[in-house]
């Protein structure tokens, strides 16, 4: 008896060396993609994975970068928050202020990664000095055209499309001729184009620089006066997508709306969707030729223990490596964000044949970070409700900005 | 002793449950509508009633309440008088009836965020199935989600439409509670039909009606999905329920204090609404026939 006490007693203690050999790290990882970009994300992490026996990476899709934010702010007082994240580039100063993020400059400044980011992701990843996120999926906003409409509204030769003016010329020519036949002309911009059409009117939401509020600044009411005009006034753009973001580029991709302006993102569903008959060209330059950088990198949570932070950045720096972000720059369209993508087979085979997917890189050169002090997020959750209601023409323009701007101008005082 | 504390040892199990998920979060609540927090930070500094006073100052508070009154206002009278009906109808135990009630169900089951999904479709002004059947019959498109006067009534249709199901199968079991002497009393006595559902049912189907009314205005008071998916809460504030306003201030905005302060003035006004059908309408409510 005593001895079958001993064998076991010794048969346990050797499965548990075992399983503490075998031991691997877990790295929960939240993130915002699903379909065909969470297909390649997943498939880096595979790699990730085939690379680093010893780490697993727990890949979780949360929702869009709102849902995120959101579902943090449950999980960090539960102390159930995870250990790598996406954060969007404006939303996440938010979160370095108050110290749930982890500075990612020691492990950065020891990264020979670092020499390979371009100036502008290293540059989004940075908050009053410090680097707390690696960027992963970079973008800027582009005009996404469908070639075909054009060609049914009479524009077989696309015109200029730059201004203001034509981009509102093209729209009416093309809900004149295809409106009866549930054609739209242009899609309500969601929040990141309006964002880049403000740029583009020689304004912004916030001064990247002063820190200054400019949502009451005349260029910027110009833009938006512009924007609502497209929906309320000149009925170009279908309501639907206003009540519902996401709306507006569904019909673009199911061949319903002439243009779109959106997230270069979005370029391979489109040309999914749409193939030779998509044609992507660079943002409009109203009054200035300038352009939003979004898109999110990836933070590791102050909370989680060091070797979790460890095999978490090691996992952040594979991501942002020229071979994932190869895969990934083919795969979705989003920029390349490291100098080395380019000489990669799968990059270089998409920037040959694909003269779409390189649009928002061309226009880097005009395009800049956007501010990202903690207000920076109350903005963006509070605007969309005011440019519903501009929209819609169920309140002035002016009026909503210069409230909007006042609440803003508070919430600074009250949240910095 | 043993005996005595028996009751008590087999409630404790229930009691600890009610306290950790109904209590604690009710005391917590309030302990934040004092405090001024974001979620992020453990600090949580003691701001008397200021995030009480932002509340009770802001018109959208006043905005997300009358709208939240006038859904209630109609759409729990609304699905009671519908549940009755067709809960009478269905209240005979034959095989149509009995296929009707589980469709009718149905929507009480499903995923009130997929319900929401298909109706925002449906709804759509451009794209939707009803505006393309309007049209068809040479009608205008209609705006259903973006005009402020229909929008509230899209989702007061939507909201019945999901709750529906369940207020008829308590009105079927109130009604099949009854018993048929009383119906052929009434039909000896030569009683016309809508006589006798007006003087047999309607009175002996009273407690039904004051429990689903109670539990009815406890779930207009707390309407948040439907609204969340559909509208979030616009055009223009037309839909902006006092939950829906909660969650924006505190999970959108990060102001846990006022968002907290607003789920407390909640269920003040909840119990107060408690107790006044309790008063008003709970006298009138008898058991026994």
């Amino acid at each position: 008896m005593f001895d079958t006490l001993k064998i076991a007693a010794a048969t346990s203690l050797l499965a548990l060396a075992a399983s503490a050999a075998s031991a691997e790290t877990t790295v929960e990882f939240w993130h915002s993609f699903s379909g065909d970009s969470g297909e390649v994300l997943d498939g880096i992490v595979a790699e990730f994975e085939a690379a680093n026996p010893g780490i697993d990476i727990d890949a979780q899709h949360i929702g869009n970068y709102n849902d995120i934010v959101t579902k943090l702010q449950a999980a960090i007082p539960a102390r159930r928050a995870p250990d790598a994240v996406i954060m969007e580039v404006t939303r996440y100063g938010l979160f370095a202020d108050r110290g749930v993020l982890t500075d990612l400059t020691a492990y950065l400044e020891a990264d020979p990664l670092k020499d390979e980011l371009f100036d502008f992701a290293r540059e989004v990843g940075i908050y009053q000095g410090k680097n707390f996120i690696v960027p992963f999926n970079s973008s800027t906003p582009v005009l996404y055209v469908n070639t075909k409409i054009f060609a049914d509204a009479g524009m077989e030769e696309i015109p200029s499309l730059t201004t203001f003016d034509e981009i509102l010329s093209a729209a009416q020519t093309v809900q004149a001729e295809l409106g009866e036949a549930g054609i739209s002309g242009i899609a309500a911009p969601g929040q990141f184009a309006r964002w880049g059409l403000i740029m583009a009117n020689d304004s912004d939401l916030i001064d990247s620089v002063s820190g200054e509020i400019l949502i009451d600044a005349p260029n910027t009411v110009e833009a938006y006066q512009w924007m609502a005009s497209l929906v309320h006034e000149h009925g170009v753009a279908s309501v639907d997508g206003v009540t519902k973001e996401n709306n507006g580029r569904d019909a673009f991709l199911a061949g319903k709306v002439g243009m779109m302006m959106n997230s270069t993102g979005n370029y391979r569903r489109s040309k999914t969707a749409l193939g030779d008959d998509l044609l992507v060209l660079p943002m409009p330059c109203n009054k200035a030729c300038a352009a939003p950088i979004g898109g999110a990198g990836i933070g590791i949570l102050s909370t989680s223990e060091q070797e979790v932070k460890d095999a978490a950045y090691k996992f952040i720096s594979f991501a942002a490596g020229a071979e994932s972000n190869a895969k990934w720059f083919a795969g979705t369209g989003y920029m390349p964000i490291n100098k080395n993508t380019k000489d990669q087979p799968v990059a270089a085979e998409a920037l040959e044949g694909e003269p779409g997917i390189s649009v928002a890189i061309e226009q880097l050169s005009v395009a800049r970070g956007r501010p990202r002090p903690p207000v920076v997020t109350w903005m963006r959750a509070s605007e969309y409700d005011k440019w519903q209601a501009m929209a819609l023409g169920q309140r002035d323009v002016t009026e909503t900005l210069s409230d909007f701007a006042t609440q803003t101008r508070a919430e600074e005082a009250r949240t910095n | 002793m043993t005996s005595r504390l028996t009751p008590y040892l087999l409630i404790a199990p229930l009691l600890a449950f009610i306290a950790v998920f109904t209590y604690i979060p009710i005391l917590t609540s309030a302990n934040l509508s004092f405090r001024e927090w974001d979620f992020l930070t453990d600090a949580k500094p003691w701001v008397g009633t200021e995030n009480y006073r932002l509340v009770l100052s802001s018109s959208e508070f006043w905005n997300s309440v009358k709208v939240t009154a006038i859904f209630a206002l109609i759409s729990v009278p609304l699905r009671l008088v519908l549940a009755i009906a067709i809960a009478s109808y269905l209240v005979r135990e034959a095989l149509p009836q009995r296929l009707l009630r589980g469709a009718l169900f149905l929507p009480s089951v499903t995923s009130t965020v997929a319900i929401a999904v298909v109706f925002s479709w449906l709804f759509a002004t451009d794209y939707g199935v009803i505006n393309a059947a309007l049209a068809w019959f040479g009608l205008p498109k209609v705006y259903w989600l973006q005009d402020p006067q229909l929008a509230l009534w899209v989702i007061i249709l939507v909201n019945t439409w999901k709750q529906l199901g369940y207020d008829i199968v308590i009105y079927i079991a109130g009604l099949q509670a009854i018993s048929p002497d009383l119906y052929d009393a009434a039909d000896v006595d030569g009683g016309k039909r809508f006589h006798v559902f007006r003087r047999v049912t309607v009175p002996l189907v009273m407690p039904t009606t004051y429990f689903l009314l109670v539990i009815s205005v406890i779930e207009a008071f707390q309407v948040f999905t439907v609204v969340d998916v559909m509208t979030r809460g616009g055009p223009a504030g037309a839909t902006d329920m006092v939950v829906n306003l909660l969650y924006r201030i505190g999970f959108t905005l990060f102001d846990i204090g006022q968002g907290s302060a607003i789920a407390v003035l909640l269920f003040i006004l909840l119990i107060a609404l408690a107790v006044f059908k309790a008063r008003v309408l709970g006298r009138k409510v008898h058991y026994e026939a």
